[in-house]
């Protein structure tokens, strides 16, 4: 026994008054309809909850099918008990004992995990606390006798043993919902108990700040689905992360065209959200809007200070991480990822920039305010104050690109963004460059001989060339995109890498 | 509680599909060799199809558009229709 096991003899299970997942109210009645039931008091903290439900989950649809029902039991929100349960591979059914916690309370259940078999008539026939696997062979060995059938145990693997956490129902009632109850506990941390957060504070979605968000709108109009996890992207449910994230309602327009634009099959989330590599998705502003609600694209324009840029990329994000399901560490499996993928959200400097803007070359109206989303690596500075000649600032700007994705990957084909400073586009406007022409500089100028770059990672065009066929960084001019921004003074532009292989293209839609 | 709070997740439960039940033998049974373009998948799944060949199975290849998005419904109806076993070779 880890924490104890015990035989209850002839004892009635006292009834339960937790909320189900399907069924919405769980009853012992319910529950032994079909033979018996084996309730699993658990906690989404607890390490050991963990531990069983992992090790009891896959088997809950074979003991269900010989005629034994098994529900765990959360003392967490019902949403929460829904969400941990489903990512921990647990097969049976979900409920959620609120605070007080009664159900935990009249089973007498002090450490979680606990089982408790229910035989027929709701007998109690047995506990078992903790993680034990030989105690809990034997009550599952109970329950087949009971039911005339062979019940599958879980795999004498170890930790045979574990001990369980303290139960919620165990601390003294006053205490538990003060702690948890509405009001009268920490809003904010209550928030980090639901796994509404990126890892950081976030606002909670009040009922009265969503309605705020959407001003008006349909919140049950949905968007489409989110990947990887195809949560549905309702108007709502969009607002409720921009509350998360901390916009201001007049943010929520720009947050809504993102979220359409990553919601394009031509962005392919999916394969971004999910991805070992680094790539986040990249928000970039412009037109009107960029003034009407305070987007930086000065000074520090990739970097802290300012709530519009910060906010607005935040709740894209977390959308893809809350409603998409994209949580790091479990469907997100980025090696490193990168602090882009907090948010990340440039504007355009429009005014300052000697070329036509983004939104324009993509078919827009310069009067339209339009979003734009690429996957993108994280930034990578590019220095140069000494450079005389355009020719030799566009050699060093496309130089630094060399080595972004991989020192031998060549061509890529998905696009790199370079965010060019003032004081660099200021050098261009001067000698009369277009856009394109240093596109087409940048994209002439780097390239090297293919037997320079079979080493290691390299692509199938490096594989099949010739050793000196010119192999260029860039499958075509076009997969350079080049953007203004930044502050006045200071010679640092920036190239930020593609998210690679995956197909994804770029995609705009306008604020409306 | 809950009804103070707009939840950003789609709360909806899914029922986990079932797995398929396992054939006790690969004996005579039908196997599609699901490629989804990862690099150097097709030559592990040379090797399988070899394998499975020498232990009395037939075979046929499928391929992914790319392997960073979902398979099309009509290759998954193509794979659920043309065979009892399914093998797909997954990262490099």
């Amino acid at each position: 026994m880890a924490d104890g096991t015990g035989a209850l003899g002839d004892r009635l299970a006292p009834e339960l008054g937790v909320r189900g997942a399907g069924p919405a109210h769980v009853t012992v009645g319910g529950l032994t309809a079909a033979g018996c039931a084996l309730l699993v008091f658990v906690s989404e903290h607890c390490p050991t909850s963990a531990l069983a439900l992992r090790r009891l989950g896959p088997l809950c649809q074979a003991w269900a099918r010989a005629g034994l029902t098994a529900v765990a039991i959360f003392e967490d929100p019902l949403d929460v008990a829904i969400r941990t349960a489903r990512r921990l591979g647990w097969g049976g059914q979900v409920a959620a004992d609120d605070p007080p916690y009664p159900a935990s309370r009249a089973y007498r259940v002090a450490t979680v995990p606990t089982a408790v078999l229910i035989g027929r008539g709701g007998v109690l026939v047995g506990t078992v606390a903790g993680w034990d696997q030989p105690a809990l062979a034997a009550l599952l060995g109970a329950a087949g006798e009971m039911l005339g059938a062979g019940l599958a145990v879980p795999p004498a693997a170890e930790p045979l043993r574990k001990p369980g956490c303290s139960a919620k129902a165990a601390i003294d009632p006053e205490l538990a919902a003060a702690m948890s109850g509405p009001g009268g506990g920490d809003e904010l941390e209550e928030m980090f108990e639901r796994g509404w957060t990126d890892g950081l504070p976030v606002i909670p979605p009040t009922a009265e700040r969503v309605e705020a968000m959407l001003g008006g709108r349909d919140g049950g109009a949905s968007l489409g689905l989110v990947p990887p996890a195809m949560g549905e992207a309702t108007l709502e449910r969009v607002a409720a992360c921009a509350v998360l994230a901390g916009c201001r309602p007049a943010y929520f327009p720009v947050v809504a065209a993102a979220a359409r634009a990553v919601l394009d099959p031509a962005f392919n989330l999916h394969g971004q959200a999910v991805t070992t590599q680094p790539a986040g998705q990249l928000v970039v502003v412009n037109g009107p809007v960029r003034e009407a609600i305070g987007l930086n694209s000065g000074m520090g324009a990739l970097g802290p200070g300012f709530r519009a840029n910060l906010t607005i990329g935040r709740a894209l994000r977390l959308l893809v991480t809350l409603t998409g399901g994209a949580m790091p560490g479990a469907m997100d499996r980025a090696t490193l990822g990168h602090m882009g993928k907090l948010g990340f959200c440039v504007a355009e400097d429009e005014e300052v920039s000697p070329w036509e803007p983004l939104h324009v070359d993509r078919g827009f109206a310069a009067g339209q305010s339009v979003v734009t989303v690429i996957g993108s690596d994280a930034p990578l500075s590019i220095s140069d104050h000494r450079s005389r000649t355009p020719e030799d600032l566009a050699y060093i700007l496309a130089w630094a690109a060399a080595s972004t994705w991989s020192t031998h990957w060549w061509p890529l084909a998905e696009p790199s963004v370079f965010v060019i400073c003032p004081e660099h586009a200021q050098m261009f406007r001067d000698a009369g460059w277009t856009k394109q022409r240093l596109r087409q500089f940048m994209f002439d100028a780097v390239r090297k001989p293919a037997r320079q770059l079979l080493r290691g990672e390299t692509t199938p065009v490096v594989h099949a060339a010739a050793p000196d066929t010119q192999v260029p960084k860039w499958a075509s001019p076009e997969a350079i995109v080049l953007l203004v921004a930044g502050g006045e003074a200071g010679r640092y532009s920036a190239v930020l890498g593609p998210c690679t292989g995956m197909g994804s293209q770029i995609v705009s839609r306008e604020v409306t | 509680m809950a009804a103070d709070y707009v939840s950003p997740f789609d709360e909806r439960v899914r029922a986990a599909e079932p797995l398929a039940p396992r054939p006790a033998s690969v004996q005579g049974q039908h196997a599609v060799l699901l490629d989804i373009r990862k690099n150097r998948g097709a030559e592990f799944l040379d090797r399988v199809e070899t394998l499975l060949r020498a232990a009395g199975v037939s075979t046929a290849r499928v391929t992914k558009e790319i392997f960073s998005k979902p398979a099309a419904l009509s290759l998954i109806d193509e794979i659920a229709s043309g065979g009892g076993l399914v093998v797909e070779a997954l990262a490099d």
